[in-house]
């Protein structure tokens, strides 16, 4: 509950998610494009996004599968070597969405592999945020996911913020507003 | 504190830590004769001609823009004891060496209003950048070993200035690293059945830096 309010919390329980309908369910054929009727099959494939399949899942109504980018394709990706995996294409909350997912879906390995992943990207990528060269970042921004460019961008700012008091410049400055020029009201 | 400028980052503007550094004291030389001065925060000495006197940076500043007064350069910035210091720091790669908290806003401000009092400016001013390169790239390099077993980040001798930059960047650090390392979300495969509260074993303390 203290997420409510947080927008990135909105905006990453909008992702979507497969779950298999372990009742039928009346009066909601448009979740299923695949429906005749207005109902949902029992044992039917359906795209929910999470914070749907969330509250479906805790009254047992669906049966969460696992994300894509939590498979096995995605897994022996980061084995290989996590700093170049684009992890924003995939699901730009990766972090957030394993934390959520892993209570509910029965797979204890997420959390570690979550971990596993964070250190090495943070090692590789993140460390040298604060005096990477404008010509590196474009690259490696493009792959970072939500929470990691949060991260970067807080030490570039800080940076930048040092580097601009360095080089000097008036201590006190005009407020913008006096240098307004009022029209004369004709 | 108060003092905070964005709050959603916890980082003082680097104005705002310049403002904290002007209340270190350095020596001035007057060449008028002033009566005591009474501020809240203390009493700044009845001030005659050629009589070293210690104030306040902000103070030596006000007077040195009016030519009331010649300041003279801390003990530390001298071209000597800079490149004792500055050798020093290339030797040790996991040491920094105890410096003034506020060299960095000090010797800006010097430069910028007290150009001719310090004798050798050029010299002190590429000495001065050069130790702050080196200091900040041991910084980095320490970065880089946070893992998820780090509880705390201790940096010896870090000046003001510098923690300042890398503040907002660690503390999100060491945050993702907790929430990802809770005990919630490194589970045993054979403790699914009884879930109870387990206190992880973070491993022994280590600081970044030895001592």
């Amino acid at each position: 509950m203290a997420q409510y309010y947080n927008i990135d919390d909105i905006i990453m329980e909008e992702e979507i998610i497969l779950v298999v309908f372990q009742v039928a369910a009346n009066g909601v054929g448009l979740l299923d494009p695949s429906a005749e009727t207005n109902s949902v099959e029992q044992g039917s494939k359906v795209e929910l996004p999470f914070w749907l399949a969330q509250e479906l899942h805790l009254r047992q109504a669906v049966a969460m599968n696992v994300l894509a980018c939590f498979n096995q394709k995605t897994r022996k990706e980061i084995q290989a070597d996590a700093a170049c995996v684009d992890l924003r294409n995939r699901c730009p909350y990766f972090y957030e969405l394993g934390c959520k997912i892993a209570p509910l879906v029965g797979d204890r390995t997420i959390g570690s592999f979550l971990l596993y992943t964070f250190s090495s990207r943070y090692k590789e990528v993140l460390s040298k945020a604060h005096s990477a060269a404008f010509a590196v970042a474009p690259k490696f921004l493009t792959l970072l996911t939500k929470e990691e460019t949060h991260l970067y961008e807080a030490a570039r700012s800080s940076m930048a913020a040092f580097k601009k008091w360095r080089t000097g410049g008036p201590r006190f400055e005009r407020a913008s507003i006096l240098g307004i020029k009022r029209k004369p009201a004709n | 504190m108060a003092g905070q400028s964005d709050p959603h980052l916890s980082l003082f503007s680097a104005a705002e830590v310049e403002f904290l550094a002007e209340d270190e004291t350095l020596e001035i030389v007057p060449n008028m004769k002033m009566d005591a001065l009474n501020f809240i925060c203390g009493d700044y000495g009845p001030f005659y001609p050629q009589i070293t006197i210690e104030v306040p940076l902000w103070l030596a500043v006000a007077l040195k823009k009016r030519g009331k007064c010649t300041i003279r350069p801390p003990q530390w910035m001298s071209v000597e004891k800079l490149t004792q210091v500055l050798e020093a720091e290339r030797d040790s790669p996991r040491e920094f060496q105890p410096l003034p908290f506020h060299y960095v806003e000090i010797s800006r401000l010097l430069f910028d209003h007290a150009r001719d009092d310090i004798p050798d400016m050029y010299m002190v001013r590429s000495l001065i950048e050069d130790i702050r390169n080196v200091r900040f790239h041991k910084v980095e390099t320490g970065l880089e070993t946070i893992s998820a077993r780090t509880h705390a980040v201790k940096l010896k001798n870090l000046s003001a200035m510098e923690v300042n930059i890398v503040r907002p960047f660690v503390v999100r650090t060491l945050q993702a690293f907790y929430k990802h390392d809770s005990p919630q979300m490194i589970q045993h495969p054979d403790r699914m059945a009884n879930r109870q509260p387990q206190v992880a074993d973070r491993g022994p303390r280590r600081d970044l830096r030895r001592r």
